[in-house]
């Protein structure tokens, strides 16, 4: 109901042509992917029968994972479908909520996060694939009081206006940075192609990672 | 000598004046009149004389926002919270004959469900008047049907029910899992449909709205015959989103006798009362707190639909609940910028004179009105008739976005005057200045022109460049109102450790707001910025504005230095002992010290000698510090590609005047967004609808291509100095208004294709291109 769009779509196309196999778990077969998912990640047998006696179909069922971020191991219950941007957000406690959700469809990059150092979106990255790997947010670049040569460029060169972009900016060209230290301007625009900015920073986003850059922001 | 008891004197009646004040509700802006006094008060100084102001200040939210560590709405998580979900209808018209949640309620989680408005009953939850009836549908799952209202819904995607649940996952299945039965109704969501004979109705009265006629239709028609050159030419905009990063929404933490709403809005203030309604608690029960916002643009002010169901499942589970619209639901259904449908017709005469304009301007704002500047504009038209006529169609309401109505309207004059200067064979800029009254718009585009290096431009369109691509040059003018009012209550305490507070309600939308209130406080105390802390954001502060119309500075920064002026000369007052017995007026505030009478304290020193509790000042807003209406231009170039169509965006340039600047670098951060949204008006951005089915084909950042990192010209913000006024002015909203029109007049000098319906995509030149080649 909530996606009448892609129904039509699915409809006109035979369904399932999407390859994404986020789309797949969250948007076509809820109840069919929980299901083959909780064979091999063991869902507890008492949700599904609490979810047999209160009469609601077994949509989804939830496993426990582990997930090491910022350097912690942090545990949480997700379910199969729960993406690493939820679980970050909404499944640990504390939460850590650097990352933004904002289009939760892999168009905008405000939910950019390192996985073992490679930026990724993290609404297109399921949890239970993120266990056992490193995950750094825009927190554990740095901290307000130890901000990052990044981070630091940011607030120097005004990067940022309303700022919900900006967590998903820092972490694209921190991690950019590492694999070119010394980027033209023209590498910098290419690197955070898969960001969108509303207020319009953009300029100064380019003007800030080359700062970073000349002041060895891929160390941080 | 006999005390006699003083016969009390009246206070020498204050000089007042009447003064014209923009009034914003709901992000839209009327005038209206009120009495201030008209003495003194206090001023700015000159704009070159400032410490802090006027320089380039460091935002002082930064190091929060990159690093994860400032606290929107959408990040708060309260004990015990739910997470809330909307189900939109999936048609553009309908009648809602049955809405069956006995399923979703049966999912393990859910907590409560809710429907889209009073009169809605959805079975197997409990919004009906009827709190017994609720309870009995509750523990009853599907219970019997109850009583029918009729509900018609008027746009795919307005609200028909919302649910709280454990888990934003299960928010959604229990979404999925209600059953809505529909009657499919006739719809109509194309402007030209609508206008059509015996098209689908969407209000009894008809789809076309009259909202203004002015001037004398036949005195232009006869104006017209006698013009040397006439011109006739229509211009549309699409319906454009606001695509706000932060989507709408609320974290509602309702504790049964009171009520902390966190939400992300653009009117602290419009919260607390529009909440405490859907909670049933005093509105002084409820807390609104709005720490930092991802965004508005002109679309977030009131709870809205989202925050009333957030406030209902709140309620009826009696636990907090988050609800922030998905993006999905945000194309759907919170706001747009209206498009436009202009038929203009201009006679001019050989002197190079606009003499006649007939305009007929629709406004297309779905069930809203829309809204348009009307024509002509800012230019000097001898005669002119307008008539202004809003088209409705079964699509969501138009809201207030970003300058409401100028965009569209001047791109499509801006448009027009450079098709008749084109005509005429005389420069662009000349021609504007000709048709221009007021002369600092003669001094901007000079001024643009030089930045630009206008005389690099194709003197005929098209010859720009060999090969395929073409360069060319083009620009526009804009003007917006702006100005302040009196809200603002601010409030300053000094402490005897030297710490300075500033606090008022305001938000801040990412334009700066907090940063400028801390400067302002901390000029005035002759302070370093980081000395000086801004508690905003909450309505258990000092009153606010709401940010809408360009008026938040202007009505914010004038309270702010009135209260820091009063800090200054009650700390004065308390130390006048300590220097010399100077008077208060005279004691100087510089550097970190206080200064007066031969001596000098330290800030530190100067505080510890303050009475135990410090000192508090009040301020209120003062006409003197604030000013209204601005000018700015902007020239464009950019690069069409002749066999692709594709257009590359070179470099942009805007001047701007907005009297004294608070802070250089954000005033220009400001007027750089408002060129980048204006790049996507003017080649990307659009609402694409389905005739025939009534949706959205681009309800997403996939399709509905905003600007990005590689699109990006070069860009040059420009802060007018020549203004002079000692006066703070907005600058949100100037700024996005002339860059459409000089991007599209850059296109045709480039490729001598006339863009009249925006956006100017590949398909459209290469049409232009072809059309052309046919001509010659």
């Amino acid at each position: 109901m909530a996606d009448e769009h892609e129904k039509d779509a699915e409809r006109r196309d035979g369904g399932g042509h999407n390859p994404s196999r986020r789309r797949f778990l969250k948007g076509v077969g809820v109840a069919g992917a929980g299901a083959a998912l909780a064979d091999h990640l063991l869902l507890k047998p008492e949700t599904k029968a609490a979810q047999k006696e209160q009469g609601g179909r077994a949509l989804s069922g939830t496993v426990n994972i582990a997930l090491n971020v910022n350097g912690q191991k942090r545990n949480a219950t997700v379910e199969p479908r729960t993406t690493l941007l939820n679980a970050l957000r909404d499944h640990l406690e504390p939460a850590v909520t650097g990352p933004k959700l904002v289009c939760d469809a892999g168009t905008c990059g405000a939910c950019t996060v390192l996985m073992e150092g490679k930026a990724v979106y993290s609404c297109l990255v399921l949890a239970v694939d993120a266990v056992g790997k490193h995950v750094t947010t825009v927190e554990g670049l740095g901290s307000p009081q130890d901000l990052s040569a990044v981070q630091a460029a940011f607030v120097e060169h005004d990067a940022l206006m309303c700022g919900f972009c900006t967590p998903g900016f820092v972490t694209t060209i921190s991690a950019y940075l590492k694999k070119n230290p010394n980027p033209t301007l023209e590498e910098v625009r290419e690197a955070c192609k898969g960001n969108f900015c509303r207020c319009g920073t953009y300029p100064r986003v380019f003007e800030a990672a080359l700062a970073a850059a000349r002041k060895g922001g891929s160390k941080a | 000598m006999q005390q006699q008891p003083q016969p009390q004197q009246p206070a020498p009646a204050k000089k007042k004046r009447k003064i014209r004040v923009p009034k914003v509700v709901n992000g839209v802006e009327t005038m209206v009149e009120i009495e201030v006094d008209d003495e003194g008060g206090p001023q700015w100084g000159a704009n070159d004389k400032h410490t802090l102001l006027n320089h380039r200040l460091t935002r002082v939210d930064g190091p929060l926002k990159v690093s994860g560590a400032a606290a929107y709405t959408y990040d708060r998580r309260v004990q015990g919270m739910l997470h809330g979900r909307v189900l939109r209808s999936p048609h553009a018209h309908a009648r809602v004959l049955r809405i069956d949640a006995s399923a979703a309620r049966a999912i393990p989680g859910v907590k409560a469900i809710v429907g889209a408005t009073n009169e809605d009953v959805v079975e197997g939850s409990n919004r009906a008047a009827d709190e017994a009836e609720k309870r009995d549908r509750v523990e009853m799952g599907d219970a019997q049907t109850p009583k029918k209202k009729e509900r018609e819904v008027r746009f795919a995607g307005e609200p028909i029910a919302a649910v709280a649940a454990t888990t934003p996952e299960i928010a959604e299945d229990a979404i999925r899992a209600i059953k809505v039965t529909y009657e499919r109704l006739p719809h109509v969501v194309r402007a030209e449909d609508a206008v059509k004979e015996g098209a689908p109705l969407v209000y009894p009265e008809g789809n076309l709205e009259e909202k203004e006629k002015r001037g004398d239709a036949q005195k232009v028609l006869a104006a017209l015959e006698k013009s040397d050159i006439v011109l006739e030419a229509e211009y549309r905009t699409p319906i454009l989103h606001h695509s706000c990063l932060e989507t709408h929404g609320h974290v509602v933490d309702y504790r049964g006798t009171e009520a902390t709403v966190y939400a992300s809005t653009q009117g602290t203030f419009t919260i607390p009362g529009d909440a405490a309604k859907e909670l049933g608690l005093k509105e002084s029960a409820v807390t609104a707190i709005v720490e930092h916002m991802g965004g508005g643009f002109g679309s977030k002010f009131g709870i809205g639909i989202e925050g009333m169901m957030a406030c209902q499942l709140a309620k009826q589970a009696g636990a907090p609940v988050k609800l922030m619209l998905t993006r999905r639901d945000e194309f759907a259904l919170a706001g747009n910028r209206s498009g436009s449908w202009q038929k203009l017709k201009a006679g001019v005469g050989r002197d190079g004179r606009v003499l006649a304009l007939y305009a007929t301007q629709y406004q297309l704002g779905g069930l809203g009105d829309g809204s348009q500047a009307g024509q002509p504009y800012i230019y000097s038209v001898e005669q002119v008739y307008r008539e202004r006529i809003s088209i409705h169609t079964h699509e969501d309401s138009s809201r207030a976005m970003r300058a409401p109505g100028h965009p569209q309207a001047g791109f499509a004059m801006d448009s027009l005057m450079d098709e008749l200067a084109y005509k005429m064979g005389i420069d662009p800029v000349e021609f504007r200045k000709k048709n221009l009254k007021d002369t600092v718009y003669h001094r901007q585009l000079d001024r643009g022109a030089r930045e630009i290096g206008w005389e690099r431009r194709n003197k005929t369109p098209g010859a720009g460049g060999l090969g395929p691509l073409r360069r060319g040059m083009g620009c526009a003018i804009g003007t917006w109102g702006g100005g302040g009012g009196p809200q603002c209550q601010v409030d300053v305490t000094v402490a005897r450790d030297g710490t300075v507070v500033v606090a008022v309600g305001t938000q801040d939308l990412g334009t700066g707001t907090r940063t400028y209130t801390r400067a302002i406080v901390a000029e005035e105390l002759g302070l370093q910025i980081n000395q000086v802390t801004e508690r905003i954001g909450s309505s258990k502060l000092g009153a606010a504005n709401s940010s809408g119309g360009s008026t938040t500075s202007a009505s914010l920064a004038p309270a702010v230095k009135d209260a820091a002026v009063n800090a200054r000369l009650s700390m004065a007052g308390k130390l006048s002992g300590l220097l010399g017995g100077a008077k208060p007026e005279e004691i100087r505030f510089a550097q970190g010290r206080v200064l007066g009478g031969g001596k000098s304290l330290a800030w530190k020193q100067a505080c510890a000698s303050l009475p135990s509790a410090g000192i508090t000042a009040h301020g209120e807003w003062k006409a003197s510090l604030a000013g209204r209406g601005v000018h700015g231009v902007c020239f464009a170039e950019v690069e069409v590609d002749t066999e692709t169509g594709h257009v590359r965006p070179i470099k942009m340039v805007h001047v701007q005047d907005i009297g004294l600047p608070l802070n250089r670098t954000g005033v220009e951060s400001q007027i750089n967004g408002g060129m980048i949204q204006s790049l996507g008006m003017a080649l990307w951005e659009g609402r694409v609808m389905d005739a025939r089915l009534g949706l959205q084909l681009n309800p997403g950042f996939g399709d509905y291509k905003l600007p990005g990192s590689l699109e990006m010209p070069e860009l040059v913000p420009i802060i007018d100095d020549e203004d002079k006024r000692e006066a703070v002015i907005g600058v949100g909203e100037p700024a996005i208004i002339p860059a459409v029109g000089a991007l599209v007049n850059a296109i045709f000098n480039a490729c001598g294709v006339r863009v009249r319906e925006l956006p100017a995509t590949p398909d459209k030149i290469l049409m232009g291109l072809l059309k052309e080649r046919r001509t010659v």
